[in-house]
């Protein structure tokens, strides 16, 4: 149990942290604008993943170059789902806006793994790009230029989600239709637009978060359910609607899974899920949550 | 009794008598699995309609109950325990845990509920994969004297107790309580109901025989994992059989199950499996979008229309 | 400049307005009074198209606009100012008058905006950084009115602005509405203190169980003892 040993542990927490929160906050978005919670996220992770996998494997593409072709494809599938299906729930009272749009979420998580099982087989792959394995050294540890670039990505993601939300007018407009979507109508507001983009967005971010997941392990059609609960998890722990927040929570996550992985072995995935269990036994509203 | 209570009696008592005979007129094996797979699809899908149909609560942690269940009356059974008191012990394991992790439980409200019943169940299962990692399989002495029959039975008794305790809730005033909690739990709790008391009736007879579901499973079983029988999947199906047939309706479930396992095993035969979930999950968002009474509001549709048709 | 013909809105399958007709001519302020839950409400919701009516039409400028969604409706030019205030609490007063202006035209004349606002109601500009949620009930009220004033609106729409304020504050809300019409920006005033909206007003409509009861001259149902006696209590 050596220092380097641990230290080791706490950069790949780290690294799988950030990915976490990528898809949190992916999650987050949407969630605390328009209450909808899309338990399909994993899907769409999984989705861009395969994606990025044939970008790599058909058109040679570099994943990190593709990156920004992946955000836009999913924003474009994450929009078609919108209209099509949650559109017709949002006008709901929110108490059933938020059960149905659960079930039509559930539905997409049913059908999207079988699409991915046909189009690409139940085997396992992996985005391997040349520069795959190889890493630096700092001070003794070890640092994938892989892992290193996906932390990269996620942190300029989520940085420029926060730009976004909080300088711009769309952002702006954004988080006033998610105080009060009334009063956004009345400042003229296109509110069913928003919702749109939004919803795309958090889709996209899935996407993005996907390739990088697809470059650091491996890629199933099942993969999906797993990253839905971990997003879960970070999301009902950082409080639903802090973007920030859900970044930084998805690295202790991560960090803290690393580090329990040491004495827990093949028990390790269960570790957020009880710390969520245990949490919301002692605050039924999640750590952030209102009474 | 009415003539429509005389018209309804008559048919059940029909049904029943057919069933009970199949065995009897066919001992074809794919036969009798389909009737037994049905039959144990009724009894999870309509142990979920109890908590999730009747009392409106998600609860997406039913696998877990139905892996306690198929556990304990395995390996009860397969160490000499008579199967009767196995069952029984199997739905009790169930009832138990559930009783535990009530309490806990239902002070989440909303997406908390729905998101920690599923993570709860996702643990359970981590840990007895993690202690189970091996399949049970049946020892080659029982193999031979494996007997499909005593399956089909097991699954029907099961199941018509399962129904008939639907039937009963459905006339209750326990039923109607457990209504008025999914309805509107504040206005009911305003009325006098005890609706914490309630909730956990109802979730304890929801995970009785979700466990004895699971125990059927075990003993249908020529092989078990522990990750399988705690897989999600029971959970989804569960969900999507009362969904698409009819949440909260006694013929909803039955009628989806009967779909299900037929779907399932038609689609397998000629597509490359998992088919029957993209068309389950095609049908399931058509529902929620368009047909929310499932697929008894779209009987009552036709049957309104051939009506119309009918009288003009 | 608004006119609403012969609208019916219901409810889902309650109606709430009947035959309702109104109009709303440049530069003018034009009252809408009556008990609680007569539909004055409804009616200036119906407008601003948050409602739709299942019959008859609303033109604005000549232009119907009884079928556009609300945000267009704003565009237009129609702001209002909801009796529940609508602020942003999450968000500071700054950036709730930022949303104000959120219409592209408006969103030009932002800084003139911002200043003619701080000019009506200058407890907002020293309020600037603080985080809406906090404010006074009076506060709210303004910042409302601000932030719909920031849209550079034809016609302002108020649902009770004076609701569950203090009589001060309500006198000081009024002087700001009349200042407000004396710079040229037509009026709707909905308000259950009838004297006071009578007093600034030009024309009046009484609105009873959904329909139209009485319309004319403000001046004329101050002096009239029917309306003093029906809404005595409410002044």
């Amino acid at each position: 149990m050596t220092l380097a040993f641990i230290t080791q542990s706490l950069v790949s927490g780290i690294n799988v942290g950030a990915l976490y929160g990528l898809t949190a906050v992916g999650l987050s978005l949407v969630f605390g604008v328009m209450k909808i919670l899309n338990v399909a996220h994993g899907e769409f992770i999984m989705i861009g993943a395969y994606a990025g996998f044939w970008l790599f494997t058909l058109l040679d593409c570099d994943p990190f170059l593709g990156l920004p072709l992946v955000g836009i494809a999913l924003f474009l599938l994450g929009m078609i789902c919108y209209k099509v299906l949650f559109s017709h729930v949002a006008k709901f009272v929110e108490e059933v806006k938020l059960k149905n749009s659960l079930l039509i979420a559930f539905g997409l998580f049913l059908i999207f793994p079988q699409i991915a099982q046909t189009l690409w087989t139940g085997d396992e792959r992996a985005i391997s790009p040349a520069y795959s394995g190889e890493s630096f050294a700092v001070l003794g540890i070890r640092i994938g230029y892989v892992p290193l670039g996906a932390l990269l990505v996620a942190v300029v993601v989520i940085l420029g989600l926060h730009l976004l939300l909080n300088k711009t007018y769309y952002g702006k407009a954004v988080r006033a239709t998610s105080e009060n979507w009334r009063a956004a109508k009345l400042m003229g507001i296109n509110v069913e637009r928003t919702y749109m983009v939004t919803f795309s967005l958090g889709v996209a971010i899935a996407g993005i978060a996907g390739v990088l997941i697809g470059l650091t392990q491996a890629l199933m059609p099942a993969m999906g359910m797993e990253w839905t609960i971990k997003a879960l998890i970070v999301v009902l722990l950082a409080g639903i609607g802090s973007i920030p927040g859900a970044f930084f929570a998805g690295i202790i996550l991560g960090v803290v899974e690393a580090v329990s992985a040491i004495w827990m072995g093949p028990y390790t995935v269960a570790v957020g899920m009880v710390i969520l269990l245990v949490i919301l036994m002692f605050r039924p509203q999640g750590l952030f949550g209102k009474a | 009794m009415s003539s429509k209570g005389k018209k309804y009696s008559s048919i059940t008592i029909i049904v029943i008598a057919i069933l009970i005979s199949i065995p009897l007129m066919t001992q074809r094996s794919d036969v009798l699995t389909w009737f037994t797979l049905t039959f144990l699809y009724i009894i999870l899908a309509h142990s979920w309609n109890i908590i999730g149909g009747f009392t409106g609560q998600q609860n997406l942690g039913h696998a877990a109950f139905f892996g306690l269940g198929a556990m304990t009356v395995r390996y009860a059974w397969l160490s000499g325990v008579p199967l009767p008191l196995a069952l029984l012990l199997g739905g009790l394991s169930a009832t138990l845990f559930a009783l535990i992790i009530g309490f806990p439980a239902f002070r989440l409200k909303g997406i908390y509920f729905v998101i920690g019943t599923l993570v709860m169940a996702e643990v359970l299962r981590i840990i007895f994969d993690v202690l189970f990692p091996r399949a049970s399989v049946l020892p080659t002495k029982m193999l031979g004297s494996y007997n499909m029959n005593s399956r089909y039975y097991l699954s029907l008794i099961v199941m018509g107790l399962m129904v008939a305790v639907i039937l009963w809730l459905s006339r209750s005033r326990c039923g109607m309580a457990m209504m008025s909690v999914r309805e509107d739990a504040d206005a009911a709790e305003a009325s006098g109901i005890d609706t914490q008391k309630y909730k956990l009736f109802a979730f304890a007879l929801s995970t009785f025989f979700c466990g004895l579901a699971g125990g059927v499973f075990a003993y249908y079983s020529v092989a078990v994992l522990a990750n399988s029988l705690f897989s999600p999947e029971w959970t989804f199906d569960a969900l999507i059989i009362v969904f698409v047939g009819g949440v909260g309706t006694i013929l909803g479930p039955i009628i989806g199950s009967v779909f299900f396992v037929l779907l399932k095993q038609l689609l397998s035969l000629y597509l490359p499996g998992g088919i029957h979930v993209t068309v389950f999950g095609v049908l399931f968002i058509l529902v929620v979008l368009f047909l929310p009474g499932g697929l008894i509001q779209l009987m009552e549709i036709i049957r309104s229309r051939i009506s119309l048709l009918r009288s003009s | 400049m608004l006119e609403v013909q012969n609208i019916d809105v219901f409810y889902g399958d309650i109606q709430a307005l009947w035959d309702v007709s109104l109009r709303v001519s440049e530069g003018e302020m034009v009252a809408l009074i009556g008990a609680n839950g007569a539909g004055k409400t409804t009616m200036v919701e119906t407008i601003s198209g948050l409602l739709r009516s299942k019959a008859g039409a609303i033109t604005f400028n000549n232009i119907r606009i009884d079928k556009k969604e609300s945000h267009k409706i704003v565009q237009m030019g129609i702001s209002l100012v909801p009796e529940e205030k609508g602020i942003f609490p999450g968000m500071s007063v700054l950036e709730n008058l930022e949303l104000g202006a959120f219409p592209a035209e408006s969103r030009k004349h932002k800084d003139e905006s911002y200043q003619s606002v701080y000019g009506l109601f200058s407890v907002l500009e020293s309020r600037l950084q603080q985080s809406a949620g906090t404010l006074s009930g009076g506060e709210r009220t303004m910042l409302a009115i601000g932030r719909a004033l920031m849209a550079r609106p034809k016609l302002l729409v108020l649902d009770e602005p004076s609701l569950g304020l203090a009589p001060l504050v309500v006198k000081n809300i009024f002087k700001v509405i009349q200042e407000i019409q004396d710079s040229n920006v037509s009026t709707l005033l909905v308000e259950q203190n009838v004297r006071a909206a009578l007093r600034i007003a030009a024309r009046a409509y009484i609105v009873e169980n959904g329909r139209i009861a009485d319309h004319g001259k403000a001046e004329k149902f101050l002096h009239d003892e029917k309306v003093i006696e029906a809404y005595l209590g409410a002044a």
